[in-house]
């Protein structure tokens, strides 16, 4: 390996400075120009030092509200980029090289991503700049930094997985960030002109919770967090008991129930969700507050048949405990209540936490149940609302207001559970 | 017959006592037990279970004579009423209205009747059985059980049946109960012409409509299907493997800070579906959505960019679609196989290594063998889940781009089965076509999935990575 390593290094100290040093020729090349004006990176970089680059980058210059820095900095880092590799022979230095060619190519994204508009605005163009009219030379410049802080990457040996990662981690965080974001925004309607709120403000939450008149955020969680408690405590019982029968007992329903419970989870889960409204209107469960109490029954009713999970958990306790605890005169009841359940915390905690969540994720079984009566909405099909048609004009940012709300002690549990479904799938005890 | 009475006289067999036994081999009282209930325990002194069987018959009877059989004497014809009519009544000497029979109603009670026959026929087997052992116990000068004993009984050998009763009377009550009545709606002619809830039998005709490949039907719902099947094959398989590859890549030996990249990915299974998919349909709206302005403001895009297509072009939402999906489905990926992945022998790898294997002839040869030999059958249910996936198309697209080509525009082009299916029964009250479709969809979810766990791997040969 340690002979690989070496190999790599003499590679590196040829190949990184002059790939830097190319990256460094392209940066005097025009990379924006039409009718009589171009401008290169070299000239935004003059321009931002207070030197005279020329008519279009000192225009530039001047409305761009970002930091100027991010001119000056590729400039900089390519030259200690291309110089370092010869000046310093110890491996701390390589660490500044690719400190050094992160830190342009991330300045390079920033330049692309902000400075068509700028251009613009400088009305010395004419037409329009677009990103698509970037002349070759920008994009071949940004190549070569690529493929130089891939081969320093691989010098240095940590691994360019890592860049990839934080690439997609953006992609997968971003939504995320801009339901934050839009949940802060201080412009009303829902068309936005810029990407970027104008304006910032709390009042999108503290609505929420004053202007109730319409849409009752606080007696929607409040809604929700009763029928998720109460439903939770049912089911979490039903599927308790029945994974317990399922794998602590023998009796010869045991193979066609579960036979049957597998047969039933192929049925579409909401072809049924009609029948299920008009039998609770038949019983008369459909109005008022008793809506909630058909919601509780909705989502606790079928929850037996979700036993696998805790079926799979209950089979790793060892039997020898139950027989154990059999000959010493336990009835079997006292085996289900005093051993088997202090033994399973894990899955009794993921039970508890599935079931209390599922009210506050469905909204289908709720949209037909409460139908529109905005009372007994729960939270989901309460935001839900807030997108449609007539009201997402004045509910726009409120509805991510709201949906940050939701998110933020979902998530927790969700992510605080997760050491407890791993556990829940890998057994009792361990060998 | 020694033996036999051993086995009963051993507790180990209850079963023993069976309704034939019972009906061969009981006394008289045994046998009335099966017309008057509990008899057979009153006469040997159980009175409170007696009376618990017999009331359960009386409550029975007194339901039927009352109510049950009216409805379920109209349960053929579902209501001899159709209109409403005007019917000279001759005492008032005047015209009256005539409403029509509710057929909705008179079937939602027959159904409930027949379960509740289902379940008396239970109580009259266990009333049966239990007198036979009542009998039996007694000719053998055993004890017979009292009431509180038989509650001892019932929290430790026959514990499985009071755990189990109140989950079952869930199960039977909010899934199978209602599923009976929609599949018994599949043959009636109840669809959005129907007013009052007036309909009647109509055989199979709704599935002729429907699997008629020329019909108005036939072009909806072939079209469906088969976007159903592709979109389900690409979700379950891209999301399968690219979130094997993200689970391998962050298990790499040299990666740093891996609880930190799990996080992050996993954050996004953590937000309830209905935050980050209508979050991700706003952003993608054109022209108002925040990608289009982002892109718009950057200089990328001149125009707005329509990402869920048209009605003439349906293949870019129907990408996008799946490419939203990767989003939601990768991180489940993740959490599920990553502690699979970790269980691979390392001694694979590293002979692979000594071969000179690249990373992707490794992955092909030895990671997704493996895998696909544990996870066959989650990859199936995933599958299935696919096939049903509601929430990512109703919540991302809602089915658009919406096309006149389909029945009554009711459907979209990215629209599946399932969500057809809610949009059948929920906003256009077509249910007896949306029932035939749940049907459809399970014969097909249940016919694949037999057919491939039988050929995969861990259903053949069970020792075959061991």
């Amino acid at each position: 390996m340690s002979y690989n390593m070496m190999d790599y290094r003499k590679k590196y100290q040829i190949i990184v400075p002059v790939l830097s040093l190319l990256a460094l020729v392209f940066l005097f090349f025009p990379f924006v120009s039409k009718g009589d004006y171009s401008m290169s990176l070299f000239s935004l970089f003059l321009a931002s030092i207070g030197m005279d680059g020329n008519t279009l980058a000192a225009a530039t210059i001047k409305n761009y509200s970002l930091t100027k820095l991010i001119f000056i900095l590729p400039v900089i880092l390519l030259v200690v980029s291309a110089i370092l590799p010869f000046v310093a022979h110890k491996k701390s230095s390589y660490h500044i090289t690719d400190i050094a060619l992160v830190i342009s190519l991330a300045c390079h994204f920033l330049i692309m991503v902000s400075i068509c508009k700028k251009v613009n605005a400088t009305g010395l163009l004419g037409s329009k700049f677009y990103v698509k009219n970037f002349q070759f030379t920008f994009w071949i410049e940004a190549i070569l930094l690529f493929v130089a802080l891939f081969q320093s990457f691989k010098a240095t040996k940590s691994s360019i997985v890592h860049i990839i990662l934080a690439v997609l981690s953006i992609i997968w965080v971003s939504p995320i960030l801009w339901v934050i974001m839009t949940s802060f925004r201080g412009e009303t309607g829902s068309y936005f002109t810029s990407f970027w709120p104008t304006k910032w403000t709390l009042s999108n939450y503290t609505r929420l919770f004053t202007e109730t008149d319409i849409f009752n955020f606080p007696r929607w969680f409040l809604n929700t967090f009763i029928i998720a408690c109460f439903s939770c405590i049912i089911s979490s019982f039903y599927v308790l008991a029945v994974s317990f029968s399922m794998s602590r007992m023998r009796f010869k329903m045991r193979k066609p129930f579960m036979n049957i419970a597998l047969i039933l989870g192929m049925f579409p889960g909401f072809m049924s969700m009609i029948a299920i409204y008009y039998i609770l209107k038949g019983v008369g469960l459909t109005e008022g507050v008793l809506k909630m109490v058909s919601l509780v029954l909705v989502y606790s009713g079928g929850a037996g048949l979700g036993f696998y999970i805790a079926k799979g958990f209950f089979d790793t306790i060892p039997k020898s405990i139950d027989e154990a605890a059999s000959i010493d005169g336990a009835t079997k009841f006292q085996i289900f209540w005093q051993i088997t359940i202090p033994l399973s915390k894990p899955i009794i905690v993921y039970t508890l936490v599935t079931s209390f969540m599922g009210p506050w994720l469905d909204f289908i079984f709720c949209r037909v149940i409460a139908g529109t009566d905005a009372k007994y909405f729960t939270v989901a099909v309460g935001l839900w609302n807030m997108l449609t048609k007539e009201n997402i004009q004045a509910f726009y940012t409120r509805f991510f207001a709201g949906a940050v709300l939701v998110s933020i002690p979902i998530s927790i549990l969700f992510i605080a559970t997760q050491k407890y479904y791993s556990d829940g799938l890998s057994g009792a005890v361990k060998g | 017959m020694a033996g036999k009475k051993n086995a009963v006289g051993s507790k180990a067999f209850p079963t023993e006592y069976t309704v034939t036994n019972a009906l061969k081999k009981g006394d008289l009282v045994t046998k009335l037990s099966a017309v008057i209930f509990g008899l057979g325990n009153l006469v040997h002194g159980q009175i409170i279970k007696g009376l618990i069987f017999l009331a359960a018959e009386i409550a029975y009877i007194i339901y039927m004579v009352s109510f049950g059989v009216g409805q379920l004497s109209l349960l053929p014809s579902l209501g001899h009423i159709k209109d409403q009519q005007q019917i000279f009544n001759e005492e008032t000497q005047l015209f009256e209205y005539v409403q029509p029979d509710n057929s909705m109603l008179i079937l939602l009670y027959s159904v409930i009747t027949l379960f509740l026959t289902a379940a008396l026929i239970l109580v009259l087997r266990a009333s049966l059985k239990s007198a036979y052992e009542a009998q039996y116990r007694k000719a053998n000068n055993m004890t017979i059980p009292s009431f509180k004993e038989d509650i001892a009984i019932a929290f430790d050998k026959k514990l499985h049946r009071t755990l189990l009763s109140l989950p079952c009377l869930g199960i039977v009550l909010f899934t199978i109960m209602p599923l009976v009545f929609m599949i018994l709606m599949a043959f009636t002619d109840y669809d959005r012409t129907n007013k009052d809830n007036t309909f009647d039998w109509v055989g199979l005709v709704n599935f002729k409509k429907v699997l008629d490949f020329g019909g108005e039907f036939g072009k909806t719902f072939w079209p469906v299907l088969g976007w159903t099947i592709i979109w389900a094959i690409f979700a379950t398989l891209l999301n399968y493997i690219f979130g094997m590859i993200l689970a391998l890549t962050i298990n790499r030996k040299d990666v740093k800070y891996k609880s930190f990249w799990r996080f992050c990915f996993i954050l996004s299974v953590a937000i309830p579906q209905f935050v980050s998919l209508l979050a991700i349909n706003q952003m993608l709206q054109s022209p108002s959505g925040a990608l289009n302005v982002l892109l718009q403001d950057m200089g990328f895009l001149e125009t707005p960019y329509q990402f869920f297509g048209s009605a003439q072009n349906p293949l870019s939402a129907r990408v996008l679609v799946i490419i939203v999906n990767l989003w939601v489905g990768i991180p489940y990926t993740l959490l599920t196989t990553t502690g699979i992945l970790q269980n691979i022998p390392a001694e694979l790898y590293e002979s692979a290594k000594v071969d000179g294997a690249n990373p992707f002839v490794t992955f092909v040869k030895i990671t997704l063998p493996y895998m696909l030999f544990v996870t066959a059958p989650s990859l199936i249910q995933s599958f299935i889940g696919n096939i049903n996936n509601f929430n990512v198309i109703f919540l991302l697209t809602g089915g658009a781009p919406a096309t006149s080509e389909y029945y009554k525009s009711t459907a979209g082009k990215t629209d599946l089965l399932v969500t057809w299916l809610y949009k059948l029964t929920i906003d256009n009250q077509d249910y007896s076509y949306g029932a035939v479709i749940g049907i459809l969809v399970f014969i097909i979810s249940i016919t694949f999935s037999l057919t491939v766990y039988r050929r995969t791997g861990s259903y053949k040969n069970e020792e075959g990575f061991q």
